[in-house]
C-alpha cells in the first residue's frame, strides 16, 4: 500500500509538475527581458553615487514595466537592472565589466568613474555592448568609440560656465590651488580644471593630490593655506574627502573661494564639513526639491531620500536618465541590437528627468554623444546648495524647437 | 601659522591613532606569531557602530558627550564579541601559522566588509565633534576634538606599556611574545594569555576607530586606509615590539605630514613604503625588532 501510494504521488507530483511547466512557457515567452548592468562605486567615499544610481536606474525600469514595457517588432520587452560595486577603481572596474558582458551577457551597461568606465570600454565597445556612462573624461566619447554615450554633463559643458561665473562674482581672484584623487577622474579634471582657469587668466599654484580613501587632510590642508591662493578647487574629490579638506583649511584659518568643480552633492559636502562648506561652488550638485526641478525629479529624490537616506545628486540622475535614453534609442532604432540604438540615439527625442532631451555635441567631440541637459551651477549658502544659473543649451532648444 | 609647529602639531595628531592601531596589531602578532589583516576591521566595526548609535541616543535625549561615551562602549562590546569568535572559531587555530593565518584574515577582510556594508550601507557617515572649538598652540591651529584624541591615544599608550612591565597580564604576554614553550613550561597559561593578548590587540584598534570617528567619516572601508599605514608602522619599527609600533607610527606620521605638506599626500604614501623597503633591505627585523 505505501509503495503504491507512492509511486501514485510521485506520478501525480510529476504530471502536476509538467501541468505548471506547460503553462508557464507561453508565460515566460511572452516577454523577453533585456538586462541592463551598472558598474558604479557602492562602497567607499564614493560609494553614494553607485547606491544612488542603481536606485534611479531601476525605478526609470520599473517605470517602463509597469506601462507595459517596449514593444520591438511586435514582441515586447521589459528591463531588469543589475548593479555591480566597481570600488571606484580600473582593477575592479575590470572585473564588474567581465562580469557584466560575459557572465550576464549584458547588452546595455551604465558606468560610473573614469577608470573602471574605460575599462568598461575597452570591452563595451569590442563586444559590440552599447554604453552610458557619467565619466568626466574627454576622450571617453568621440567616433573612435561609436557604442559610448555621456548622460552627464562634464568638463565642457560645466567649467566653461563655472569659472567665469566664480571669478565674475569674485573678481580679485588671481591663483587657483588644485587638489584631485590620484585616479583617472582627477587627472582628468585636474586637466581640464587647468585649461579653463588659465583661460580666465587665474594662475594655478599647486596641483595636488591624494589617494582615494585617505582619510588625513591636515597636512595637505596646511600646505595650501600656506600657499594663500584665492580658490582652492578640489574637482573631482567626492563630498565624503571634499568636505574632510574643507574642514581642516577651516581650521587652519585659510579663507578663500571655495570651489568643488566635480561636486555633485551640497548636503553631502555640508554634513560632513559644516560651516567650512559655506560658499563652496559646485558645478554638479542640483537642487531636486527646489522650484527647478521637475516632477520626476521630485518623486525620485523623495524616494531616495527614503531607500539611500540621502537626496539625489546629477550623478545618481544619470541612471534614470540613461534608461530613458535606451528606451528611446530601442523605439527609434525598433530594434534591441545595441549598434542599431546607438546609431539610432542621436535622433531620438528622450524624455530625460529634466523634460525633453537630445544626444549632441558633434562640434566638441566629432560626434552626438553628449545628452544635452540644462548645466546647473549651485552655491552652499546657509547649509543649503542654492541655484546660482541654469543655461539650457542653445543645441538642445534648437533641436527641440525644429522636431 | 608657524609651519613647522603646524606640521608638528599634525604629525601627533596623526600619529596618536596610528599608535594605537599598530601596538594592537604588533600585541596580536607578539603572542599569536599571526599577521592578522583583519586588525582594521575591527577599528571599522567601533567607528560605524558610534555612527549608527550616537544619533539616536542624542535623539533619545543624551547629552552629546555622553552619547558618544554610550556608543563607544557599544562599539567595544561588539568588537569583543566578534573578536572572541574570531578568535575561538579561527586564529586559534592558526597560531604561529603564517600562511594559514594569513589566507584567513584575507577571507575574514572580505566577508566583514561584505557584512558591514550590508548591514551599515556604504554612504560615510558622519559623527558630530564632542568638544567645539579650535585652538592654536604656538602659532599652530589644532581642533578641541583632536586635542582629546591625542590626549586619550596618550593616556591609553602609558597605561599599556605600564601594564605590560608591571602586572601579571603583562609580563605573561612579553613572556609569551619572547619564548612561548619556555614561557609555559614556566605555568604561564598559554591559551588563556594568548586570547587575553588577541582582545586587548582588537580593542586597542576598536579605540582607535572609536576615536577617530568624531574627526573622520566612517565608512565600511575606512579601515584598509589605517591598516596599510598600520602595518608599515609595524614593519619598519619591528613586529612584536610595542616600542618599535610606536616608534614606526611617529615615523609615517612625521612623513605622512611633511611629505604631504612639502609634496602631496600621495607622494608621501610612495615615501612610506620606500622607508618600509630600505629598512628591510637594511634591517629586515624592523629597527627594534628581535632576531
Amino acid at each position: 500500500m505505501t509503495y503504491k501510494w507512492t509511486r501514485r504521488g510521485f506520478g501525480l507530483i510529476a504530471m502536476a509538475a509538467l501541468s505548471t511547466t506547460a503553462l508557464s512557457i507561453p508565460a515566460a515567452f511572452a516577454d523577453e527581458v533585456i538586462t541592463i548592468g551598472i558598474s558604479a562605486p557602492m562602497s567607499g567615499a564614493a560609494a553614494t553615487w553607485g547606491l544612488g544610481m542603481e536606485y534611479t536606474a531601476k525605478e526609470a525600469a520599473k517605470a517602463i514595466n509597469d506601462a507595459g514595457g517596449i514593444t520591438v517588432d511586435g514582441k515586447k520587452y521589459t528591463f531588469n537592472v543589475i548593479a555591480y560595486d566597481n570600488k571606484y577603481n580600473a582593477a575592479e572596474g575590470s572585473k564588474v565589466a567581465q562580469t557584466l558582458l560575459s557572465r550576464d551577457n549584458a547588452q546595455f551597461v551604465i558606468g560610473v568613474g573614469t577608470a573602471p568606465v574605460k575599462a568598461l570600454q575597452s570591452l563595451t565597445e569590442r563586444k559590440g555592448v552599447l554604453l552610458f556612462s557619467t565619466a568626466w573624461g574627454r576622450d571617453i566619447k568621440g567616433p573612435k568609440f561609436p557604442l559610448t554615450f555621456t548622460q552627464i554633463n562634464t568638463p565642457n559643458e560645466v567649467l566653461v560656465l563655472l569659472y567665469p561665473l566664480v571669478k565674475g562674482q569674485n573678481p580679485n581672484i588671481k591663483t587657483v590651488a588644485l587638489l584631485n584623487p590620484n585616479d583617472a577622474t582627477g587627472k582628468e579634471v585636474t586637466q581640464a580644471a587647468k585649461e579653463n582657469w588659465e583661460k580666465l587668466g587665474v594662475e594655478i599654484v599647486s596641483t595636488d593630490w591624494y589617494e582615494r580613501g585617505a582619510t588625513e587632510f591636515q597636512p595637505i590642508a596646511a600646505k595650501i593655506a600656506a600657499l594663500k591662493p584665492d580658490v582652492v578647487d578640489l574637482g573631482a574629490s567626492p563630498a565624503a574627502e571634499g568636505g574632510l579638506v574643507l574642514k581642516e583649511l577651516d581650521v587652519i584659518g585659510w579663507k578663500g573661494v571655495k570651489v568643488i568643480g566635480a561636486g555633485t552633492s551640497g548636503e553631502a559636502v555640508v554634513k560632513v564639513a559644516g560651516p567650512a562648506a559655506e560658499q563652496t561652488y559646485m558645478g554638479l550638485a542640483a537642487d531636486y526639491d527646489g522650484p527647478e526641478a521637475t516632477e520626476v525629479q521630485h518623486a525620485l529624490n523623495k524616494g531616495a531620500r527614503d531607500v539611500i537616506r540621502e537626496p539625489l545628486n546629477v550623478v545618481q540622475m544619470g541612471g534614470y536618465d540613461a534608461i530613458m535614453a535606451l528606451k528611446a534609442g530601442i523605439e527609434k532604432a525598433n530594434s534591441v541590437d545595441p549598434k542599431k540604438v546607438a546609431e539610432a540615439l542621436p535622433t531620438a527625442i528622450i524624455d530625460t528627468s529634466y523634460g525633453k532631451s537630445v544626444f549632441g555635441g558633434m562640434e566638441i567631440y566629432g560626434s552626438p554623444q553628449q545628452l544635452q541637459l540644462p548645466v546647473i551651477v549651485t552655491q552652499v549658502k546657509d547649509g543649503k546648495a542654492v541655484e546660482l544659473k541654469r543655461v539650457i543649451p542653445a543645441e538642445l532648444q534648437k533641436r527641440l524647437s525644429s522636431n | 601659522m608657524s609651519v613647522s609647529a603646524q606640521l608638528l602639531l599634525n604629525s601627533l595628531q596623526i600619529g596618536a591613532v596610528y599608535v594605537l592601531f599598530a601596538m594592537g596589531l604588533t600585541i596580536i602578532f607578539g603572542v599569536m606569531r599571526i599577521v592578522n589583516f583583519a586588525h582594521g576591521e575591527f577599528f571599522t566595526l567601533c567607528a560605524l557602530i558610534i555612527a549608527v548609535s550616537m544619533p539616536w541616543l542624542v535623539e533619545g535625549g543624551l547629552p552629546l558627550w555622553a552619547a558618544y561615551g554610550l556608543s563607544f562602549v557599544f562599539g567595544l562590546g561588539a568588537v569583543t564579541l566578534l573578536s572572541l569568535v574570531i578568535f575561538r572559531f579561527g586564529f586559534m587555530k592558526f597560531q604561529r601559522d603564517m600562511i594559514g593565518s594569513f589566507i584567513l584574515s584575507i577571507g575574514l577582510v572580505l566577508l566583514l566588509q561584505g557584512v558591514y556594508l550590508d548591514v551599515f550601507g556604504g554612504i560615510p557617515r558622519v559623527v558630530p565633534p564632542v568638544v567645539e572649538g579650535t585652538y592654536s598652540i604656538m602659532g599652530a591651529a589644532i581642533t578641541a576634538q583632536r586635542l582629546l584624541l591625542c590626549a586619550i591615544a596618550l593616556v591609553i599608550t602609558i597605561a599599556l606599556y605600564w601594564m605590560l612591565t608591571h602586572t601579571k597580564l603583562g609580563k605573561g604576554l612579553r613572556a609569551i611574545a619572547e619564548d612561548h614553550e619556555a614561557a609555559m613550561l614556566q605555568g604561564i597559561p598559554y591559551r588563556r594569555i594568548t586570547l587575553y593578548g588577541f582582545l586587548i590587540g582588537s580593542l586597542l584598534a576598536a579605540i582607535a576607530g572609536g576615536l577617530i570617528a568624531p574627526v573622520s567619516v566612517p565608512s565600511p572601508v575606512i579601515g584598509a586606509d589605517y591598516l596599510i599605514k598600520g602595518f608599515i608602522a609595524v614593519i619598519i619599527g619591528g613586529l612584536g615590539s610595542i616600542s618599535g609600533a610606536i616608534l614606526g607610527s611617529a615615523l609615517i606620521a612625521v612623513i605622512d605630514s611633511v611629505g604631504g605638506y612639502y609634496f602631496d599626500p600621495s607622494t608621501a604614501t610612495i615615501a612610506m613604503f620606500v622607508l618600509v623597503m630600505l629598512v628591510l633591505i637594511v634591517r629586515p627585523r624592523g629597527i627594534l625588532g628581535h632576531a
